[in-house]
């Protein structure tokens, strides 16, 4: 009984962790799937977000506001407006002049976008752990007095019920709203969406303004899960998320879904039952592993060579 | 067309001239590295501070021997790659003196530097105890070394009477090695060390190692590191209702562990130098420092005031400039400065160096514990 209460802690807090790793995830695959290019500065703009959401939390404190869902839903607005911008801006700026061109070029161009971020926001934010105050305290336990007690904290099951409300609202906009639809159009074809009089430069747009949103709620929510933001956060956060998509299939969304799991979970087992020093090395040992047997991801389809 | 050349020429060899006139007007360059920027960049401003403050003073006072000192400060984000770019830079600026840098991994690299290039330093932070091991002539520090601090927190926690202890370090050296001194004073106490485990420095997610610490079912954790993380470790532990007791080295001794545990902090132990700032006799210095608006209550503002101090008394006494003559007189010599009396052992570290055991409070305030 301990143990199993010890494990579904484990798999709990790697569910936790893994669905915000599948919200930073989505904007990655996203990306790819429709401009087939990796937006390296997509970490920072969920970074921004977090910083964003805290300057909000902040200033409704000092206006005196205290009312909890006020609080939280201007906090993401506001966040979920600037990363969004950001996210469009950095479009625009960085990468739609050179669409188009050698693979590398948008590359390099993105990891320079997130180096300019990151040290935009050490600039205006001072490099210090900002703390985060928490907003939802208090957690339902489960187990007898003596002995392991499991718990779930309110933080947790908003992070996943968010999560989940996210995914599903996504899910059934790129299956049935019209600028989905065109989203899935120019993934299979930029050329011929185009031809057929889609506005392809504005569907790429929104893909990058899509991706950041959900970026801002990551950054919202864990940046209330763990309690402080710094201007490197987004970085590693960033690489996890992109290992995720790679894991589930990049281009694919219910793939970054899959991937952000299975790397959260993993990562809290092994350090759960092994060591929290070999967590990343298995992380990305089965990282390699799934793209040994399935370069495409797990949930990737096998690129068709188009004539 | 050839005269304006000409007359350029004679502008700029003149101007050269008059710069070289200038340096050579006597004036005594000391650099000054430590981190501004960067996850710890609180301890640089420490550091800086308390340099600044000795620079000031000794000034006033007429030099040392006639000539000025100068500060040169720079930045090296507690980053070894950082600190040897910079340790490189000061070697350009004819610096002869350095008081740095801040983290035990950044002085060691930048140490070797200084070293070949005849440069003397004194760390006023850093406590790995490798870094005065390897024979140094040139090398000193005012403060004291790991191996000291961990056998004080070990015994401290041996005296508490804990049945299972956990121990947590930052795989770095500083924390890594402070951690291992801690395991094994208490080994050989005989307590029970449940857990030892390293985590990455940088992370955010602690929520799998607070479920294995309450699962260990441990009552005191001590952990080897720098505040971020281990204010991050005490808030998830505390929504993940751990009531162990925890315990760190004077690396989360400042008050940014406080905006990011907040009111988890309340109660943790730090191992710290003793409150400088509280004796008799440093109160001018305190009150100087309240006049500038600056705290003196960071682990590293006095023991960097020392530094420099010494520096200036070593030169005195020497009676020359030379660094290996300063050397060889910090070594003979015994010195009185803010952090007490101060004298070096062959390897450079200071003979005896303590330290207290304090409680810390959720509004960033300490109390010694007996």
């Amino acid at each position: 009984m301990q143990d199993l209460l010890y494990f579904s802690q484990q798999l709990i807090n790697g569910l936790t962790i893994g669905s915000t790793y599948a919200l930073i995830a989505i904007g990655y695959t996203m990306v790819y799937g429709i401009i087939g290019m990796i937006n390296f500065a997509h970490g920072e703009i969920y970074m921004i977000g977090a910083y964003t959401a805290l300057i909000a939390i902040t200033g409704l404190a000092t206006l005196g506001i205290a009312w909890l869902p006020l609080i939280l839903i201007v906090a993401l607005l506001c966040a979920i407006i600037v990363s969004s911008s950001m996210g469009w801006a950095v479009e625009r700026v960085a990468y739609r002049p050179v669409r188009g061109r050698h693979r590398l070029i948008p590359l390099i161009s993105a990891i320079g976008m997130s180096i300019f971020l990151q040290n935009y926001v050490h600039l205006a934010q001072g490099s210090r752990n900002i703390g985060f105050p928490a907003l939802i305290d208090g957690s339902f336990r489960f187990g007898s007095g003596e002995g392991f007690q499991m718990s779930i904290s309110y933080m947790q099951i908003t992070i996943f019920i968010t999560t989940l409300i996210c995914m599903t609202v996504l899910s059934l906009f790129i299956s049935r709203s019209r600028i989905g639809r065109a989203c899935r159009a120019v993934s299979q074809d930029l050329g011929m969406a185009n031809l057929l009089g889609i506005d392809t430069n504005r569907i790429i747009s929104a893909t990058f303004v899509i991706g950041a949103a959900l970026a801002a709620v990551a950054g919202l929510l864990l940046g209330m899960y763990y309690g402080s933001v710094d201007p490197l956060f987004g970085f590693i956060a960033g690489l996890k998320a992109f290992t995720a998509a790679v894991l589930g299939g990049i281009g694919s969304i219910p793939g970054a879904m899959l991937g952000g799991l299975i790397l959260g979970v993993a990562e809290s087992m092994t350090s759960g039952y092994l060591s929290g020093e070999y967590k990343d090395v298995v992380a990305f040992s089965l990282l390699i592993l799934i793209l040994l047997f399935k370069p495409t991801g797990l949930l990737g389809k096998p690129e068709v060579e188009k004539i | 067309m050839k005269t304006s050349v000409k007359k350029l020429a004679t502008a700029v060899g003149a101007s050269v001239a008059l710069m070289a006139a200038g340096q050579a007007a006597a004036e005594i360059r000391i650099g000054i590295a430590g981190p501004m920027t960067g996850p710890v960049a609180q301890y640089g401003d420490m550091q800086f501070s308390g340099a600044r403050m000795a620079i000031e003073r000794i000034n006033a006072d007429g030099g040392v021997m006639g000539e000025q000192l100068v500060g040169i400060e720079v930045d090296d984000v507690c980053d070894p790659k950082q600190a040897v770019t910079v340790a490189n830079r000061l070697v350009n600026e004819g610096v002869q003196y350095v008081v740095g840098h801040l983290c035990s991994s950044s002085t060691q690299p930048a140490s070797d530097i200084y070293e070949d290039e005849g440069i003397l330093m004194i760390t006023p932070a850093s406590t790995s105890p490798e870094i005065t091991q390897r024979g140094y002539e040139l090398l000193f520090r005012t403060i004291g070394l790991d191996s000291m601090q961990g056998p004080v927190a070990g015994n401290f926690i041996v005296s508490q009477n804990p049945n299972r202890v956990a121990v947590i370090h930052d795989k770095q050296q500083y924390g890594e090695g402070i951690a291992t001194a801690v395991r094994d004073t208490l080994r050989d106490a005989g307590v029970d060390v449940a857990m030892f485990e390293g985590i990455t420095a940088g992370d955010k997610d602690f929520s799998s190692l607070v479920t294995k610490i309450k699962q260990a079912n441990v009552d005191f954790v001590y952990y080897g590191g720098y505040h971020p993380e281990l204010g991050l470790i005490l808030r998830q532990a505390r929504q993940g209702d751990v009531s162990s007791k925890f315990m760190g080295p004077e690396g989360v001794g400042n008050k940014d562990i406080n905006t990011i545990a907040g009111e988890a902090a309340e109660g943790l132990l730090v191992t710290l130098p003793p409150s400088f700032d509280e004796k008799e006799e440093n109160q001018d210095l305190v009150a100087a420092f309240a006049a500038k608006g600056e705290d003196t209550s960071g682990p590293f503002v006095l023991t960097s005031y020392a530094a420099v101090q010494l520096i200036a008394d070593g030169i005195e006494q020497a009676g020359s400039k030379d660094p290996f003559e300063v050397a060889k007189a910090l070594r003979a010599g015994t010195f009185e400065t803010p952090i007490g009396t101060v004298q070096f052992d062959q390897a450079g570290d200071m003979e005896s160096f303590e330290f207290v055991v304090y409680e810390w409070h959720t509004d960033g305030s300490k109390t010694p514990v007996n």
